[in-house]
């Protein structure tokens, strides 16, 4: 059994570079494929991207950034969900150790919603149950994405950026209401 | 040919019964011999003193590892009153395990073991002082480091992200510690440089050919967090300015972050592509393809951090996706890796009578740790890569960021790819510096296969509790709301918690061995008994540039080559930072732990 084989069929250098060269072409195609794919769900919008540095117009807000001492100028003083006078919906967080503001955002369904969110202390992590919003805030920064909620109910909201001993107990919630007509 | 301890040679094929071409096989290296012997012993000595440092570091972080697995486990250990008086919280834990395992056993390892490679391979003599000088600087800068996570005054995790603020001497140690990983590079690029003056027209042999080009790639990453630690972290910790930017931060933090996982992984790649076919009793497949796959990691590890930062605001995302192009680039050297290594497994087994497609690895020798411990972290390395593909992707990164399939990712990779491999070869390396002998092949076998299951486990329960949205860093076992209760994640929470009993056993059972070996008496000459496992090589890249293969002349200019790495670095990163600057946003510290 353990006879040796013919020399003739052990691995060669003209066999092995014939292999090795189409495993590289493989391995380039794949690696175009995926950035091709990935491209592709970034453009047809599967995923909120973030927006920052000024993509925003925020009162107090200049370049995305802000001082995390004094929201006094910005609507970060009163963190909620606001609707404007276009009709579109804009919200404000705020997190801090250890516990997000406010702790129950309220959202409607079905409606474009855009969130900005920013920290007073430390990074956190704005991490929302089940779907694929998932971002850092930062002291001294806005984080800005739009996101449409399709089904009314209440989210855990995570903050999944280590922030402190009281970082595991740092959930709040979102809650998709069913507007009033 | 060249064996291991308690190897049995390959049957070789008679060349009555089958001629063999001569041109075929070509026989493995011999490393020019050091005749200074109290040089070779120093050198000897210095490398030693790298690896066991490296492993009480491993030791003491991952002792807190099967905690972490039961915390993940659904089971909250962290309120024993004895853990209690050694740690003042579950995040306390989390910063040693992850400094002492990511950073200093990596980092010390790879400084012994790549220090010592290229000296043998190239048979230069380096400055003995200098190389202790530097082993002393860099344990002074752990200790120091030490101290303060020892004290709970450092508890920022091992990214440890601004501005939560540690004790300045963290990031003082910090500093210094990773700095002297600066001089080891000086020293293995001044000996290459002293070897081509003094060997003009030859071709740098295949294994310092490999430590110079990694040692070069990480002095390039290494700058990012450099660049951070000694003029942003270290003033503003002093108190010398009143905030610091935690943009600016992350992003020079993530330019060393990323490319240092590859630090990590090359001297493993070292490992498999070098000694791993003489292990199994086959040869290397081509050296001039070895030698572009180190190219291109060189060229292409660093230019490619913004993937880390997905998730944050103010990085445009045109350059986050450029950088995840990169990236994807990057995962071609690999999967030229995974063929040549695993060519030269099949061919190992085929000379030893295996067939059939797949019916040939039952012929390799599984049951020999040198063996089984690089060969068992490349197919972790491969599931891994995979995962990785996924982290990468701009589009699936938000589903997955910051939770449990992140540490399940890296234990597969840097936790099993890495240290498995250092582990196999600690059990010839430690022989071959010592001649001293491995007390017992069963026990470190075991050990082999122990991690690897229970890496494999824990991988499992980590990546699927992560897809429901467990968070990472997070004392998820004591949360108080109901949350991780009302999750349906019984099932993986009880493979993590197993695979952390699994890893407990097979580290105890490592360290023992480990242990037994270096406190045995030297039985002989490790020169003889464990000489570096060099194999034989089927494409050999040749001796002289002149003659050479195209692909051998272009990739020996590591010089050249050196500053277009760093130039890609400056291209991919210097916008980006200098609006970081242009709009940074100074923030006060904050001690919340
Ligand atoms: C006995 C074996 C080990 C077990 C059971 C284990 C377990 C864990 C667990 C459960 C976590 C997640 C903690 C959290 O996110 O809250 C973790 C984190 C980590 N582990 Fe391990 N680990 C082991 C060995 C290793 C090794 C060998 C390495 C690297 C060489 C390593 C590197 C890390 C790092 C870098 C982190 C991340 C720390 C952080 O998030 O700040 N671990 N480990
Ligand atoms: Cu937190
Ligand atoms: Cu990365």
């Amino acid at each position: 059994m353990s006879a040796p084989r013919p020399a003739g069929q052990r691995l060669d250098h003209h066999t092995l570079e014939k292999y090795e060269n189409i495993w590289f072409g493989i391995a380039t195609v794949m690696a175009l494929f995926l950035f091709v794919t990935v491209l592709a769900s970034f453009f047809s919008g599967t995923y909120p991207s973030l927006t920052g540095e000024g993509g925003h117009h925020i009162t107090g807000v200049k370049n995305g950034r802000l001082n995390p001492k004094n929201f006094a100028a910005t609507p970060f003083a009163t963190p909620g969900l606001r609707q404007n006078a276009d009709g579109t919906y804009e919200a404000f967080v705020v997190a801090k150790a250890f516990q997000f503001e406010p702790a129950v955002l309220k959202v409607p369904v079905g409606r474009p919603v855009t969130i900005h969110v920013t920290s007073a202390d430390v990074l956190h992590g704005y991490y929302i149950e089940g779907t694929n919003i998932n971002a850092t805030a930062i002291p001294g920064q806005v984080t800005s994405f739009t996101t449409t909620f399709r089904r009314p109910g209440t989210l855990n909201l995570i903050c999944n950026e280590y922030c402190g001993t009281g970082h595991h107990n740092m959930i709040n919630s979102v809650k998709v209401e069913v507007q009033e007509p | 040919m060249t064996t291991s301890p308690g190897f049995s040679p390959a049957p070789q094929p008679k060349s009555a019964q089958a001629p063999q071409p001569a041109s075929s096989s070509h026989s493995a290296r011999q490393a020019p011999v050091i005749a200074d012997a109290a040089y070779l012993a120093s050198l000897k000595k210095v490398t030693q003193y790298y690896l066991v440092t490296a492993f009480l570091a491993l030791l003491v972080g991952t002792l807190m590892g099967p905690l972490q697995a039961l915390n993940y486990g659904g089971i909250n250990v962290y309120d024993n009153p004895i853990l209690k008086a050694l740690l003042k919280s579950y995040y306390q834990g989390l910063s040693l395990h992850g400094v002492l395992n990511a950073l200093v056993f990596t980092q010390f390892f790879i400084s012994g073991f790549l220090l010592y490679l290229p000296a043998r391979d190239l048979g230069m003599k380096i400055n003995m002082k200098f190389a202790w000088f530097t082993y002393v600087l860099m344990t002074a800068g752990l200790l120091t480091a030490a101290v303060p996570l020892l004290t709970n005054d450092a508890t920022l995790l091992y990214t440890f992200y601004p501005p939560m603020e540690g004790s300045p001497v963290f990031y003082i140690g910090a500093a210094v510690m990773v700095g002297s990983s600066l001089l080891v590079v000086g020293q293995v690029v001044n000996m290459w440089m002293r070897w081509k003056r003094a060997n003009p027209g030859s071709v740098t042999p295949l294994v310092a050919f490999m430590s110079v080009a990694t040692w070069m790639m990480w002095a390039v990453a290494a700058l990012g967090i450099v660049t951070e630690v000694v003029f942003l972290l270290i003033p503003w910790s002093l108190g010398w300015v009143a905030g610091v930017d935690p943009l600016i931060s992350k992003t020079l933090f993530w330019w060393t972050g990323h490319a240092i996982v590859y630090f990590w992984v090359l001297p493993a790649y070292i490992a498999w592509y070098a000694f791993l076919p003489n292990h199994a009793g086959g040869r290397i497949v081509s050296e001039p393809l070895v030698r572009l796959t180190f190219v291109m990691f060189l060229l292409n590890s660093t230019p490619v951090g913004l993937h880390h930062q997905y998730a944050d605001p103010n990085i445009s995302v045109t350059w986050k996706t450029m950088h995840m192009f990169l990236t994807f680039l990057i995962a071609i050297p690999s999967l030229l890796t995974a063929f040549s290594v695993a060519a030269s497994l099949e061919d190992a087994a085929r000379a030893r009578g295996g067939r059939g497609l797949f019916g040939w690895m039952l012929k390799l020798p599984w049951g020999r740790p040198t063996f089984s411990a690089p060969v068992l972290a490349m197919v972790s390395f491969i599931l891994g890569g995979a995962g990785g593909i996924v982290n990468a992707s701009s589009t699936f990164a938000p589903v997955i960021h910051n939770t449990a399939w992140i540490p399940g990712h890296f234990h597969i990779t840097v936790g099993t790819a890495t240290t498995l491999t250092f582990m196999g070869i600690s059990l010839w390396l430690i022989p071959h510096l010592t001649g001293k002998r491995m007390p017992s092949v069963r026990l470190a076998s075991a050990a082999v296969w122990t991690w690897f299951v229970g890496m494999m486990v824990f991988a499992l329960g980590m990546h699927w509790q992560g897809l429901y949205g467990v968070p990472r860093r997070a004392l998820v076992s004591a949360t108080a709301q109901s949350v991780y209760r009302d999750m349906p994640i019984a099932i993986p929470q009880l493979l993590t918690a197993i695979s952390g009993v699994i890893l407990l056993v097979s580290a105890v059972l490592y360290f023992y061995v480990l242990f037994r070996m270096l406190l045995s008496k030297r039985v002989d000459d490790g020169e003889v008994s464990s000489p570096i496992p060099y194999s034989e090589v089927i494409s050999p890249a040749g001796t002289k540039l002149a003659g050479a293969s195209a692909l051998v002349r272009y990739t020996e200019p590591l010089l050249a080559l050196w500053g277009v790495a760093l130039l890609l670095v400056l291209l991919m990163y210097g916008p980006v930072l200098a609006r970081l600057f242009a709009n940074a946003e100074l923030v006060p510290g904050w001690r919340l732990y």
